[in-house]
């Protein structure tokens, strides 16, 4: 996630990016109009690799077969449609069945791309400053629960070591059942030594205070004006696309009857609504890499 | 009235129908929609609960350690679909409460998903997960269940088979499937049987194994800092 750290939109406020996802992701989820798919596709995937670099190739190249089986599996549990193209096992296999599949398997990579692009974006430092005055008993759990488990797993290691020093454990040639009790050993000292260090550490927050007054957060994050824009931009473009939805824009339905609303007319907007908002990180970035590209050949 | 037990009611009798409502009249295929959402508004009462208590250091540091021993615990038993969350969770529950229980769930499931990523599954993991702990706390309360070692591990097995699993299964009938019947649904809870089996074998083992003198050591923690007594009710 090196990559990442060059990114312009992952530098926006929590807040803006939190609201994009939620914006791309529930979308992503309910509308199964084709052109919103490959859009969706589109978008999400081009933000995926700006993200990820030549590791995400891998990535969605996996998806490839997935698309395939889920696409191809529809028509077997469904035989709805009207355009027959061969039977299978007596049942009849549809052209609109076959549709349907693909508008779900391609619902599901549009999900599993800007899911791949939120784990890399909204970080959890940042989901607990967002949430952090908000829930903030939960997000100093949440903080503390991060912290604990790298050490733990840390700790964990020692304990194997040690006892592998002096000839116990299981290695990669023991049974599964010496495996299991080397676990169990393992896990019952761990937690021994995580619970003695739960009543230090809750003694030492409550002699330094926790709990007597309101606890304020220090917020590293500030909506700047260019965070104002975004986040109008993006509700702005949410909202044709809503008010477009609700007019029948994006409906499709394939299957007793394929209907697919075409994109003419008003109908227009709110695909182009969609397609702005699903690139505003990808044209963030963009833009940020040529201002640094003309500021660097001026030197 | 305590201010969570209006959020539950709220959720209950206005939030869920409500959204039920509203995903009947959206277009085409909204299980998954729906169906993270009346998630999402489940987990909402458990966690204003945990926000109302103003929850003290230590006991907000002992269920930090519970969340990230489930969590770590993954590391110390080097089989995949055998971990042993569910039976730390479980622990959790039975030792300090139900509500207790569905805390550590909830947030190891959502924070151990802050190192394997973050997915379409997590609201669902989150809800499955806290149920385990949940129904863990709710049924050795009071004596209700003997606390014994074969007990528990037997316990443990069903939960996990027959609820835990199941609920973490429809998540991806609802994300996979066009038209959702039984008939078009049984290969997937099929095909996660297996997994729910290993992962309730594991849990038996560890409950059977270590049940006992994990809640041992909880208990005499509990005993001897006083700290987070379980309601009398046990929820």
């Amino acid at each position: 996630m090196n990559t990442s750290k060059y990114d312009a939109f992952s530098k926006r406020h929590p807040l803006v990016n939190f609201l994009f996802f939620i914006g791309a992701i529930g979308c992503g989820v309910v509308i199964q109009h084709p052109a919103y798919l490959i859009a969706g596709v589109m978008g999400g995937g081009t933000y995926y690799l700006l993200l990820n670099g030549k590791k995400g190739w891998k990535m969605i190249l996996g998806m490839l077969p997935m698309f395939v089986i889920l696409t191809v599996i529809n028509p077997l549990l469904n035989a709805y449609g009207v355009t027959v193209l061969f039977h299978l096992f007596g049942r009849p296999y549809t052209l609109e069945a076959l549709m349907y599949g693909a508008a779900i398997a391609g619902v599901f990579v549009v999900m599993l791309l800007w899911f791949g692009c939120y784990n890399a974006v909204l970080t959890s430092d940042k989901f607990t400053s967002l949430f952090g005055n908000l829930i903030p008993a939960l997000s100093l759990l949440l903080v503390m629960v991060l912290r604990m488990i790298p050490n733990f797993i840390r700790k964990a290691k020692q304990i194997i070591g040690a006892r592998k020093s002096i000839g116990k454990g299981a290695g990669d040639e023991s049974t599964t059942k010496e495996k299991v009790n080397d676990g169990m050993t393992v896990l019952s000292a761990l937690t021994d030594w995580a619970l003695e260090g739960s009543v230090i550490t809750g003694d030492s927050m409550r002699a330094r205070g926790y709990g007597t007054a309101k606890r304020t957060s220090f917020q590293i994050y500030r909506m700047t004006a260019m965070d104002w824009t975004l986040m109008g931009m993006i509700v702005t473009l949410l909202f044709v696309v809503i008010a477009c939805g609700a007019n029948g824009s994006m409906t499709a339905t394939f299957t007793p009857d394929l209907y697919i609303a075409p994109i003419t007319g008003l109908n227009t907007l709110g695909f182009i609504a969609y397609c702005a908002f699903l690139l505003i990180p990808t044209a963030l970035h963009i833009k940020e890499a040529i201002q640094w590209h003309i500021s660097r050949s001026k030197i | 009235m305590k201010k969570s037990n209006i959020a539950t009611l709220i959720v209950l009798f206005a939030l869920i129908p409500a959204t039920l409502y509203f995903g009947t009249i959206l277009p085409g295929r909204s299980y998954y929609f729906t169906g993270t959402l009346i998630v999402i508004e489940l987990l909402i009462p458990f966690f204003m609960a945990f926000e109302g208590r103003k929850p003290q250091a230590r006991e907000l540091v002992t269920i930090a350690v519970m969340c990230a021993l489930a969590v770590a615990a993954r590391a110390a038993i080097p089989i995949p679909n055998f971990k042993a969350i569910f039976a730390v969770i479980m622990i959790s529950g039975i030792a300090f409460g139900a509500e207790t229980g569905f805390l550590v769930g909830a947030i190891s499931a959502f924070a151990s998903n802050f190192f394997y990523g973050q997915g379409p599954y997590t609201p669902w993991q989150m809800l499955g997960y806290g149920v385990a702990g949940l129904i863990a706390g709710f049924s050795f309360a009071k004596k209700r269940l003997p606390r014994k070692p074969l007990v528990m591990a037997v316990f443990g097995f069903i939960s996990v088979v027959l609820i835990v699993g199941p609920v973490l299964d429809t998540s991806s009938v609802f994300l996979t499937l066009p038209a959702i019947s039984w008939g078009t649904a049984w290969p997937l809870y099929i095909s996660g049987f297996s997994v729910n089996v290993s992962q309730g074998i594991c849990t038996f083992l560890v409950l059977l194994l270590l049940g006992k003198p994990l809640l041992e050591k909880l208990d005499r923690l509990k005993v001897k800092y006083g700290m987070m007594e379980a309601h009398d009710d046990g929820v």
